[in-house]
């Protein structure tokens, strides 16, 4: 049994091996989390997530920038690969399975992969399009997959205005789905305007929102048993 | 004081020379071609990338058509990058408005950034469409509007040729190495910006918005990119406008240092504090939002902010951005009217 004391040090190495972006540091941590047989979900989320919540301030507060924003994330993903076969199947309540990529005429992916990550250690079942996407395949692929949630990414102005008719088309197929748009030229006006649920202007906020998204699933989780309980 | 009003040729080169103008113009750098004018020409937005006749007369209508003071060629990203070898997409396929972007990069990682460059860019691509365009772009507006051009930034520039990805995180683990990869791409830019010039441009924008704050610290943007943006501006005769967009306001002293004739911001720069920061004399272009504003925004909100600008205290209006080309021409033409009767 791994003491208390143990597991706050595991902890914090994730934490702070995010923090300071070293893949090595995270790779031995989380080794060391399976040798004392602590428990994997415990050391994503209250581990390497809080690192990168940390990360995710030290960008808002302009500390850090992209290419440290990256760096934390490989440090992330470091972790993540070796607990994740060790991650007991986490019941969401609903669905976590999710179409994500960039629409196209937009080669860029660093923001999409950034919330990418956040779904990934969610437990998410992620369908990643890629990016340049032919704007009839998100609708195609969330057919193929069941998906209820959706999320574009569109980093220039002049690839933007093709995430309206990807959103047209999903919600005339299906009303009830969850779209998520993000990119540096969006904004909340351009949200309502096209009819997503929820828009990440950038990295940080595509991060904040994730992050919020995965814990309203969490809250959703705990509400059903609770009813279950009832 | 002249009592006839200037053309928009005279009060752009005007303008860049430091000299009085009648008013503020209101032109661009980066690409402004519109639906409107497409539409009067019978032009597919896909095809005028790659004919040079389609390209100069799509350009020429922004200026002959809506009135924006400049024609500018190209309309894509992509021009230096496809001359180095990458091809590039223009999504023939598609009657939506598309913009060209690259198919493959040229450099898969850290291993490949030594990989050679063909010595002859400017033969290259289309680069020789381009210096067709620009002539007959000139012959198009003549003595009316000036003529412009843009070539990329070499930090943007090796975006184009090499994974985003790597390019962002060696820059921060292995800055001397990216150092060199920003020097050989310094070298193709100066070499197109050189034949663009000898094609009879006014005015040459160098686009560096991969350098934006919102991306790269401004302690990286001093010591990695200001030195070889300072390297172009030195070789350039024409009066020459340095754009980043996204946030700037920290790097703003840095751009002013670059050489340029002039800088050119977006909507996040807050304009009154900059030309606080660069004194009256200092060119600043900027900065209404080309798409939310622009495009769609009412021809009110097209004035209010076009207003604000000019109380901010711009030397030109101009957009954040390329032009979206849906821009409904009397959006347009309130832009234009608003300068027209701006009195502070």
């Amino acid at each position: 049994m791994v003491t208390e004391e143990k597991k706050g040090e595991l902890l914090e190495k994730l934490k702070n091996a995010v923090i300071s972006y070293d893949e090595d540091a995270a790779k031995e941590a989380a080794q060391e989390v399976l040798a004392v047989g602590m428990n994997a979900n415990d050391a994503i989320f209250n581990g390497l997530v809080s690192g990168m919540v940390e990360v995710g301030k030290m960008f808002e507060a302009q500390e850090y920038f992209v290419p440290e924003l990256l760096m934390c994330a490989d440090a992330l993903y470091a972790g993540l690969d070796i607990l994740k076969p060790h991650v007991q199947q986490m019941d969401l309540g609903v669905r976590g399975s999710v179409v994500i990529g960039t629409v196209e005429g937009d080669v860029h992916d660093i923001g999409k992969n950034i919330v990418k990550m956040m779904f990934d250690v969610a437990g998410f079942q992620v369908y990643d399009l890629g990016r340049d996407v032919p704007l009839d395949k998100f609708l195609e692929e969330q057919i193929r997959t069941d998906s209820d949630l959706v999320c574009l990414s569109a980093m220039m102005t002049t690839t933007m205005t093709g995430m309206k008719k990807v959103i047209d088309d999903l919600r005339k197929k299906n009303p009830n789905i969850k779209i998520m748009i993000g990119g540096a030229p969006v904004s909340q006006d351009v949200a309502d305007k096209y009819g997503a649920d929820g828009y990440a202007k950038d990295a940080t906020n595509a991060l904040k929102d994730a992050i919020n998204m995965v814990g309203s699933l969490k809250k959703m989780k705990d509400e059903a048993e609770a009813q279950k309980a009832k | 004081m002249t009592q006839q009003a200037m053309t928009s040729k005279q009060r752009v080169m005007k303008l860049f020379a430091g000299e009085a103008v009648d008013k503020v113009p209101c032109f661009s750098g980066m690409g402004n071609v519109t639906t409107a004018g497409l539409k009067s020409l019978g032009h597919k937005f896909a095809a005028i990338h790659l004919d040079a006749k389609m390209m100069a007369e799509a350009a020429a209508t922004s200026n002959k058509l809506l009135g924006i003071e400049c024609g500018v060629v190209p309309f894509d990203l992509c021009v230096e990058a496809e001359a180095m070898g990458c091809e590039i997409n223009v999504y023939a396929h598609s009657e939506d408005l598309l913009y060209p972007t690259i198919k493959k990069k040229l450099i898969h990682g850290e291993a490949e950034m030594e990989i050679e460059l063909p010595a002859d860019v400017t033969a290259r691509g289309r680069v020789p469409l381009l210096v067709e365009a620009i002539g007959l772009l000139k012959k198009e507006l003549g003595d009316a509007a000036p003529v412009g051009s843009y070539v990329l930034g070499p930090f943007t520039l090796a975006g184009q040729i090499m994974e985003l990805n790597d390019l962002l995180k060696l820059s921060f683990k292995k800055p001397e190495k990216i150092a060199k990869l920003l020097d050989r791409m310094t070298d193709v830019i100066i070499q197109v910006a050189k034949v663009y010039e000898k094609a009879g441009v006014d005015y040459l924008t160098v686009r560096e918005m991969g350098a934006t704050s919102d991306v790269l610290s401004p302690r990286v943007f001093k010591s990695l990119i200001l030195p070889y943006l300072q390297k172009i501006f030195a070789q350039l005769s024409v009066p020459s406008v340095l754009h980043i967009c996204g946030k700037t306001n920290d790097i703003v002293p840095f751009m002013a240092t670059s050489g340029a004739t002039a800088i050119s911001v977006d909507q996040k720069n807050d304009v009154a504090a900059t030309r606080a920061k660069l004194g009256p004399q200092a060119l600043v272009f900027g900065n209404y939002d080309p798409y939310n504003v622009l495009v769609a925004g009412t021809p009110e909100l097209v004035r209010t902010t076009v207003h604000k600008c000019l109380d901010d205290g711009v030397s030109a209006i101009w957009p954040g951005c390329d032009i979206w080309p849906t821009v409904p021409p009397e959006n347009v033409t309130a832009m234009l009217d608003e300068v027209a009767n701006y009195r502070r």
